[in-house]
């Protein structure tokens, strides 16, 4: 078991934690610009553990736009959580009415998904969720501490690294989602997705990218059911 | 409570909700089932459209940046991306570059 964990732990320090981690300095630098605390960072970034629907309650907040707004809209946007969740655990579970792979559930995120999506087939099942947590809980930590510090280093950075900094989260995501561009299956849902977004342009902001993602996804995986 | 931390904590405990629900949903069912492709499906979907959005028609600090800048560091990263034989990083930083470049 504690093998899993420590080759999960080992395979989050990687590229992809270096990646995520500019992704949540940028995030604490914004916070700290927003003139909310070091620890409201850290919160969100545990907390909520979703880069976009991080960044619409801060701007949400940043702007006055009012609790209801900030909340719904931080939550259509990541409520991508619960398809993920769904489809990772059945490779989390152990047997049948497993109730650990719960644990997972705070760390259901980009990230681990995607990585877990791709390693745990190839796992064997007892060494799945303890990699999954293994990594989870890597990258989790990370993110927050990465969090903090880009609120500490906020104001310090030249103008052409703050610009990369913002950019660093949609390229990330973009990355990794380009991995599964390879695969037939994953890839009919992305290129739908993308084909959906201008849907999410008419919709009021909140519900536009889950309403695209659900319309591209479900077009998506009708396509899959119709050529077997 | 302030209004930023009450914000804060719906959506971590909403997020969580998601996550949970997501994770009891699926049960007992098999990793080929219908309903579990079609989750994936749906979440490869919104990341998809979250991330042609956040390139086209972003909004916030990523609207200061040229349309133009964003399409090429797109583009960039993930040519590099593929060129590099599906290395992250240097992918990443490479179309972080060719943003600044054209910005």
């Amino acid at each position: 078991m504690w093998l899993g964990a420590f080759s999960g732990a080992r395979a989050a320090l990687a590229a992809p934690a270096i990646a995520m981690a500019a992704t949540f300095i940028a995030f604490g630098t914004a916070v700290r610009e927003a003139g909310l605390s070091a620890g409201w960072a850290l919160a969100a970034a545990w907390g909520i553990y979703g880069m976009p629907g991080q960044l619409i309650v801060l701007q949400a907040v940043a702007t006055g736009g009012g609790i209801a707004a900030a909340v719904m809209g931080a939550v259509a946007v990541n409520s991508r959580f619960l398809p993920m969740a769904v489809a990772l655990s059945p490779w989390l579970r152990r047997r049948e009415r497993d109730p650990l792979p719960l644990l997972a559930a705070p760390f259901v995120s980009i990230t681990p998904w995607a990585a877990a999506m791709r390693a745990l087939p190839g796992e064997p099942v007892p060494a799945r969720l303890p990699w999954f947590l293994g990594f989870a809980l890597t990258s989790w930590l990370l993110g927050g501490g990465a969090a903090v510090a880009g609120h500490m280093l906020a104001g310090g950075f030249p103008a052409p690294v703050r610009d990369a900094l913002v950019f660093a989260n949609p390229l990330y995501f973009a990355l990794l989602m380009a991995a599964d561009l390879t695969r037939p299956g994953p890839r009919r849902g992305l290129i739908a997705g993308a084909l959906a977004a201008p849907l999410a342009l008419l919709l009021p902001p909140a519900w536009g990218l889950l309403c695209a993602g659900l319309l591209g996804g479900s077009i998506a995986f009708l396509i899959g059911r119709a050529r077997g | 409570m302030a209004d930023a931390d009450l914000a804060l904590v719906l959506t971590g405990g909403a997020c969580l909700a998601l996550r949970l629900a997501g994770l009891l949903l699926a049960g007992r069912l098999r990793a080929d089932h219908p309903f579990i492709a079609w989750a994936a499906s749906v979440a490869q979907a919104t990341l998809a459209a979250f991330v042609t959005l956040a390139v086209v028609a972003p909004s916030g600090a990523l609207a200061a940046l040229p349309l133009q800048a964003r399409l090429t560091g797109l583009a960039v990263g993930i040519a590099a991306f593929f060129a590099l034989r599906q290395r992250l990083l240097p992918a990443l930083l490479i179309g972080l570059a060719a943003l600044l470049l054209v910005r």
